[in-house]
């Protein structure tokens, strides 16, 4: 066997080998009441936005693509719901302070308007998550609404 | 066989992306080092005047370094500025607090250490450290309220930035120094408030 059959075997061997490599799924199932529907009313249309380009990295319930079953496929998901759910998490935003919730709201908005989320490395894979230039202006268009009534509350 | 090759191909490029993802923060720490010492020396010069050395003014100061650096259009001392806010916050929580500061304190510091924490991670992102420059200027200014012996401060507000949302910051100078649009509108904004 020449050294490259060898060494290309050895990663062949490596690739099954990380497929066992399964962690937990991020898949809660419940509708917790701490979700952020629950903490503002979201036209339906919305909603559905968030769900479609953003739950997958930043809620307790992640649609797994066909990719996540396979390595490193699965990790390079994981690490993003990871660090995706600590900066936020809709299925938890009730738990945020008034202000986390008023400066998080500020987050998302920039964070569409700048384009840098959702992540360019998922919509590559994830069509249906690219949010065209209308799907950005509603969502900003409720996120303005919002903002602007609860400056009026306090 | 087509869908395996595709397989093969999609996780290729995840790998790629997996590699890409984290990986700006390095030359953002060497250059750091440089920067650090032109902002000590700055603090120096600071506290020389007559603010005691106490937590909050060592929150304000980093700030001040923080809305300096933005204001000069330099992410790299922004990024280091805000990680010294962020620690500097840390702090302020651990030294003793009145009960009324604590309260504010408890409601503005896990928002503040936050941002801090972003503007320290994007180094290379100025315009994204501004972003986050406006949610902590917030919480600055209804922190140093709570506080007694903090140096004066004026509050500005320039009408422009944020496609003419406007937006606040706290600056020790009189003379406006707009930290939102740098050296593009250096004197963009007017005197809101003084506080002390
Ligand atoms: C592929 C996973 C993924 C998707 C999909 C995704 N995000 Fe993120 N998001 C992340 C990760 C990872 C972080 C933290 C690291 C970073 O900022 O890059 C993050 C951070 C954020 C932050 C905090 C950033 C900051 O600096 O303030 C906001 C706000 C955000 N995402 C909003 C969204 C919104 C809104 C959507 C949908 C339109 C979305 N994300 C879709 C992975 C994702």
């Amino acid at each position: 066997m020449s050294s490259s059959k060898k060494i290309l075997l050895a990663l062949l061997l490596v690739f099954i080998a990380v497929q066992f490599i399964q962690p937990a799924r991020n898949q809660s199932g419940q509708a917790l009441a701490t979700d952020i529907t629950k903490v503002y009313t979201i036209p339906e249309n919305v909603q559905v936005l968030f769900k479609m380009a953003c739950y997958d990295c930043h809620s307790n319930n992640t649609n797994y693509p066909w990719y996540a079953n396979l390595q490193p496929g699965r990790w390079w998901l994981e690490r993003h719901i990871k660090a995706g759910k600590e900066e936020l998490n809709f299925n938890e935003f009730g738990t945020y302070s008034a202000r986390r919730q008023m400066s998080k709201l500020r987050s998302i908005e920039n964070s569409i308007e700048d384009g840098t989320m959702p992540l360019t490395s998922y919509t590559l894979i994830h069509k249906d998550a690219r949010l065209t230039n209308e799907e950005k202006a509603t969502i900003i268009a409720w996120l303005n609404e919002t903002q602007d009534s609860l400056t009026l509350q306090n | 066989m087509k869908n395996s090759i595709n397989s093969i191909v999609s996780v290729a490029i995840a790998a790629i992306a997996l590699t890409a993802c984290n990986g700006g923060n390095n030359n953002a720490e060497e250059s750091n080092a440089a920067s650090t010492a032109v902002t000590q020396t700055e603090q120096q010069a600071n506290s020389a005047e007559t603010v005691a050395a106490t937590p909050i003014n060592g929150v304000v100061d980093d700030y001040l370094q923080l809305k300096n650096a933005l204001a000069a259009d330099n992410g790299q001392e922004a990024a280091s500025a805000g990680n010294e806010l962020m620690d500097a916050l840390k702090e302020l929580g651990a030294s003793s607090l009145t009960p009324e500061q604590k309260q504010v304190y408890d409601e503005v510091q896990e928002d503040a250490i936050e941002h801090a924490e972003h503007i320290g991670m994007n180094a290379d992102n100025i315009e994204h450290q501004r972003e986050h420059f406006d949610i902590i200027s917030q919480d600055m200014y209804d922190l140093v309220k709570a506080f007694d012996g903090v140096q004066k401060l004026y509050v500005d507000y320039c009408p422009m930035y944020n496609d003419n949302k406007g937006a606040t910051w706290l600056s020790a100078t009189e003379e406006i120094s707009n930290p939102y649009l740098g050296s593009a509108m250096p004197t963009c904004g007017e005197v809101k408030e003084e506080i002390n």
